[in-house]
C-alpha cells in the first residue's frame, strides 16, 4: 500500500498547472484558454488545501474560498466577453484580436 | 548754490520729457518758444555758475546728488571745475545757437517735435558726461551720448542709408565703450573707488601696477567716441542725420567726449609713456588719413566730416604731447568754427533743395553773401590764418609738439603736413561752393532765412575772437584749467624766437594750402600748363575711398565674421549640437521600434513572457537564502 503523502498532491497540482499553462500558450480558442485558466486556478487551490492539511492550519482553506469566489465572478465576466467576441467575429479565436500591438 | 548745477544738467532732460508729453498740443512756434527758452535758461545758469567758479578762483564745486550704490560706495555726483565749466558753457551755448538754426532748418518736418526731444536728450547726455564727478556717472553720460547720437543720425530712418549709418555709429562706438568698460572695472578693482579726486590722489601717491593697462583701456574708449583711427569710419556716414544735428555732434557733443575724457584722466595718463605714445601716433595717423581723404570728397558735409576727424586727430596729438590745455583750447575753437561750417553747409543745402554735391554748386557767393562770408571765416579759421581762432589753438598744438624735442620733431613735421592739407581741402571746399563758376544754374538760389543767418553771424564773430582766450600773451584758458590740471605736468610752449618762427611756419603752411587750392581748383594750373600728375587718378580714388579702409574693414570684419559665423553654425550648431540631439532622438526611435515588435497582440506570447518572468522569480526565490529576521 503506497501512502499518499503531501508530495503527491503537490506534484498533481504542478502537473495540472503546467497543463493549464501549456494550454494558454498553444491554444487559440478563447473558451479553451478560459478553461485552462480555471485549471490553473484549481491547481493552486489544490496546493493550498494540501499545504493546509500538511501543516494543520486553516489559512489555506480560507484562501481557497476566496479563490473560488473570485473565479466564479470571473467566469461570469469572462464568458460574457467571450460571447460578445464570438458574436462579433463568429469565431472564438483570440489570434484575430490583434488590434492592440506594437 | 550747488543745486543750480542740477538745473544746468537736468533742464534739457525735463524739456525733452515735457515736449514729448505735450507734443500733440504744440505747434512749431510754441515748441520753439519752449525749447529755446529752456536752452537759454540752461546757458544763463551755466554762465552764472561759471562766474561763481571764477570768483572762487576755479576751486572745484562738488555736488553729491544721491548715493547710487552703497557697497562700494558710489555716489551720483557732479563736479564743476575749470574743465567741466568750459565744456558746460560750450555745450549749453552751442545748444542755443544750433537750436535757433534748427527751428528754420527742420521746419515743416513731420517729426519736428521728435527732433527737439532727441536734441535735448543729446544735450542732457553730454552735460551729464562733462559734469560728472566720478567715472561711473561719466560712463552713464557716455552711453547716453552714444544712444542719442544714434537716434539723431538715423533720424530720417525711412531712408535705409540713414538707418544703416546710425547702426554703424552705434556699433563702432560699442567697440570703444567696451574698452572704457574694462577700464572702469580695472579702476574699481585697483583703486576701490570711482571718484576722480580719490583715484588721482592714489595715482600720485605711488606705483600702480597695471596703470598702463587702465590707461590704454580708456584710450580705446576715447578712440571710439572721438572717431580716431581705426574707429573713425562712422563719422563720415553720420552725415545722414539732419545737418544741425551733425553740427551738434561735431562741435559740442559726442566727438569731443573722447578728448574731454582723456584730459579728465590726464593725472593718470601723464604717468604712462606708452599710453601717450599710442595717443599721439593714432592722432597723427588719423589727422593725416582724414585730411588726405577730405581732398577728394564730393559731398559738402563729408568734407567737413573728414575735417572734423582730422582736427580731432590734432587734439589727440596735443594730448599725446602733454599739452592738455592746447587740446581743450583747440576743442573750444574747433567747436565754434566747425559749428559755423556745418550750419553754413546746412544753409547751403537748404537753399540748394537738398543737393549736397559740391560740383553742382559754384559761385554761390553772389547769391548768398552772408553765408559765403561766414563760411569763409570758418575756412580761414580752420586753416590757421591769424588772428582767427584756429590759428592760436593749432599753433599751440604744433609748438607744444615741437617743444617735446627728440623724435617729436618728426611728429611736428607730420602735423604740419596735416595742417597744410587741412588748409588745402578747406580752400577747395569753399572755392568750389562759393567762388568758382561751375556753370550750374543757380538763378533760383537766395540767401538763407534769418533764423539760419543769425546763428551763422554769431558763430562767425566767435570764430574770429574766441582764439584770444588763450594766446601766448594772455593765458586765459590755462588759468581756468589750472586747478583741474594741478598735478599734471603740462608741456609748455617754447620761448621767444622759436615760438615766433614756429608760428610763421604754421601760418605759412596754412597760407600755402589755401593758395594752392586756389591755383589748382580755380586757376586750374595743371591743365593750364598741361602738366600731368603721375598716378593722379589712383591718388584721387584713394582719397575718395579713404584709402579703402572701409573695404578692408568690410573684408576682414564683416565678410570674415560672416564666414566664421557660417562655419560655426554649420560645425558647432549643425553638426555637434543638432547632431547630438538628433542622434539621441533617433536612438530612442529605432530602439522603441525594435522593442515594440514584442507587443505583437498575440495573447499566447504574453503568456510566454509572463511564464518566463514567473520562472525567473521562482528561480530567484530558490537561489537567495531564506532570511529569518
Amino acid at each position: 500500500m503506497i501512502e499518499v503523502s503531501t508530495d503527491w498532491y503537490l506534484t498533481l497540482a504542478a502537473i495540472l498547472f503546467s497543463i493549464g499553462f501549456l494550454g494558454m500558450m498553444i491554444r487559440k480558442n478563447a473558451l479553451i484558454m478560459f478553461m485552462c485558466i480555471e485549471l490553473m486556478l484549481n491547481s493552486v487551490n489544490l496546493t493550498f488545501i494540501a499545504a493546509s492539511r500538511h501543516f494543520g492550519t486553516i489559512e489555506g482553506q480560507i484562501s481557497v474560498f476566496f479563490v473560488l469566489v473570485v473565479a466564479s465572478a470571473e467566469v461570469v465576466v469572462g464568458l460574457a466577453i467571450i460571447v460578445s467576441i464570438f458574436k462579433k467575429q463568429s469565431s472564438a479565436s483570440v489570434d484575430l484580436l490583434r488590434t492592440i500591438r506594437g | 548754490m550747488e543745486l543750480l548745477l542740477l538745473v544746468v544738467v537736468f533742464l534739457p532732460l525735463l524739456t525733452a520729457i515735457g515736449i514729448k508729453i505735450i507734443s500733440k498740443f504744440l505747434n512749431e512756434l510754441l515748441l520753439n518758444f519752449i525749447t529755446i527758452n529752456s536752452a537759454l535758461l540752461s546757458f544763463a545758469t551755466a554762465s552764472g555758475m561759471f562766474v561763481l567758479l571764477f570768483i572762487n578762483k576755479y576751486e572745484p564745486i562738488n555736488l553729491k546728488f544721491f548715493t547710487w550704490i552703497t557697497n562700494p560706495e558710489i555716489l551720483f555726483e557732479f563736479t564743476l571745475d575749470g574743465l567741466s565749466g568750459v565744456m558746460m558753457l560750450l555745450v549749453t551755448g552751442l545748444s542755443v545757437v544750433i537750436q535757433v538754426f534748427s527751428t528754420s532748418y527742420m521746419s515743416k518736418d513731420e517729426h519736428y517735435a521728435k527732433y527737439f526731444v532727441y536734441f535735448n536728450v543729446f544735450v542732457f547726455s553730454m552735460l551729464l558726461l562733462v559734469m560728472s564727478g566720478n567715472f561711473l556717472v561719466m560712463f552713464f553720460g557716455w552711453e547716453l551720448v552714444g544712444l542719442s547720437s544714434y537716434l539723431l543720425i538715423s533720424f530720417w530712418s525711412k531712408k535705409q542709408s540713414a538707418a544703416k549709418a546710425g547702426n554703424k555709429a552705434f556699433i563702432l562706438n560699442r567697440i570703444g565703450d567696451f574698452g572704457f568698460l574694462i577700464g572702469l572695472m580695472l579702476t574699481l578693482n585697483t583703486f576701490g573707488t570711482f571718484n576722480y579726486d580719490k583715484v588721482f590722489s592714489k595715482v600720485l601717491e605711488g606705483n600702480i601696477d597695471n596703470l598702463t593697462v587702465i590707461v590704454i583701456c580708456f584710450i580705446i574708449g576715447a578712440f571710439g567716441k572721438s572717431a580716431q583711427f581705426p574707429l573713425f569710419s562712422w563719422l563720415p556716414d553720420a552725415m545722414e542725420g539732419p545737418t544741425p544735428a551733425s553740427a551738434l555732434i561735431h562741435a559740442a557733443t559726442m566727438v569731443t567726449a573722447g578728448v574731454f575724457m582723456l584730459v579728465r584722466i590726464s593725472p593718470i595718463l601723464q604717468f604712462s609713456e606708452t599710453g601717450k605714445l599710442i595717443v599721439i601716433v593714432t592722432g597723427l595717423l588719423t589727422a593725416l588719413i582724414a585730411a588726405f581723404s577730405a581732398i577728394n570728397q564730393d559731398d559738402i558735409k563729408k568734407v567737413l566730416a573728414y575735417s572734423t576727424i582730422s582736427q580731432l586727430g590734432f587734439m589727440f596729438i596735443a594730448i599725446g604731447s602733454g599739452a592738455y590745455v592746447a587740446a581743450i583750447f583747440h576743442l573750444v575753437t574747433h567747436a565754434f568754427f566747425k559749428a559755423l561750417l556745418f550750419l553754413g553747409a546746412g544753409a547751403v543745402i537748404h537753399e540748394m533743395h537738398h543737393e549736397q554735391n559740391i560740383h553742382k554748386m559754384g559761385n554761390l557767393k553772389s547769391k548768398m553773401p552772408i553765408t559765403a562770408t561766414t563760411m569763409g571765416i570758418g575756412t580761414l579759421a580752420i586753416s590757421g590764418i591769424p588772428p582767427l581762432a584756429g590759428f592760436w589753438s593749432k599753433d599751440e598744438i604744433l609748438a607744444s609738439t615741437f617743444a617735446n624735442g627728440g623724435f617729436y620733431y618728426i611728429f611736428w613735421a607730420l602735423s604740419l603736413l596735416a595742417a597744410f592739407m587741412t588748409a588745402f581741402y578747406m580752400g577747395r571746399h569753399w572755392l568750389l561752393i562759393f567762388h568758382k563758376d561751375s556753370g550750374n544754374d543757380i538763378s533760383d538760389i537766395h540767401e538763407a532765412p534769418k533764423a539760419m543767418v543769425r546763428p551763422l553771424l554769431i558763430l562767425g564773430v566767435f570764430s574770429v575772437f574766441i582764439g584770444f582766450i588763450n594766446t601766448p600773451f594772455f593765458h586765459g584758458l590755462e588759468k581756468v584749467l589750472h586747478e583741474t590740471l594741478h598735478y599734471v605736468e603740462i608741456t609748455h610752449l617754447p620761448e621767444g624766437i622759436t615760438l615766433i618762427v614756429l608760428a610763421f611756419v604754421s601760418i605759412g603752411a596754412g597760407f600755402t594750402g589755401l593758395v594752392l587750392a586756389y591755383l589748382v581748383y580755380v586757376v586750374e594750373i595743371f591743365s593750364y600748363f598741361k602738366f600731368k600728375i603721375p598716378f593722379k587718378d589712383e591718388i584721387l580714388a584713394l582719397s575718395a575711398n579713404t584709402l579703402y579702409l572701409n573695404k578692408v574693414g568690410d573684408i576682414i570684419f564683416v565678410k570674415g565674421m560672416k564666414s566664421l559665423t557660417r562655419k560655426t553654425a554649420v560645425l558647432i550648431d549643425g553638426l555637434m549640437i543638432d547632431g547630438l540631439v538628433n542622434k539621441i532622438s533617433t536612438l530612442f526611435y529605432s530602439s522603441s521600434q525594435k522593442i515594440s515588435t514584442s507587443q505583437n497582440g498575440l495573447i499566447r506570447s504574453y503568456v510566454v513572457y509572463f511564464g518566463f518572468f514567473m520562472l525567473l522569480l521562482i528561480g530567484l526565490f530558490i537561489a537567495t537564502p531564506l532570511v529569518v529576521n
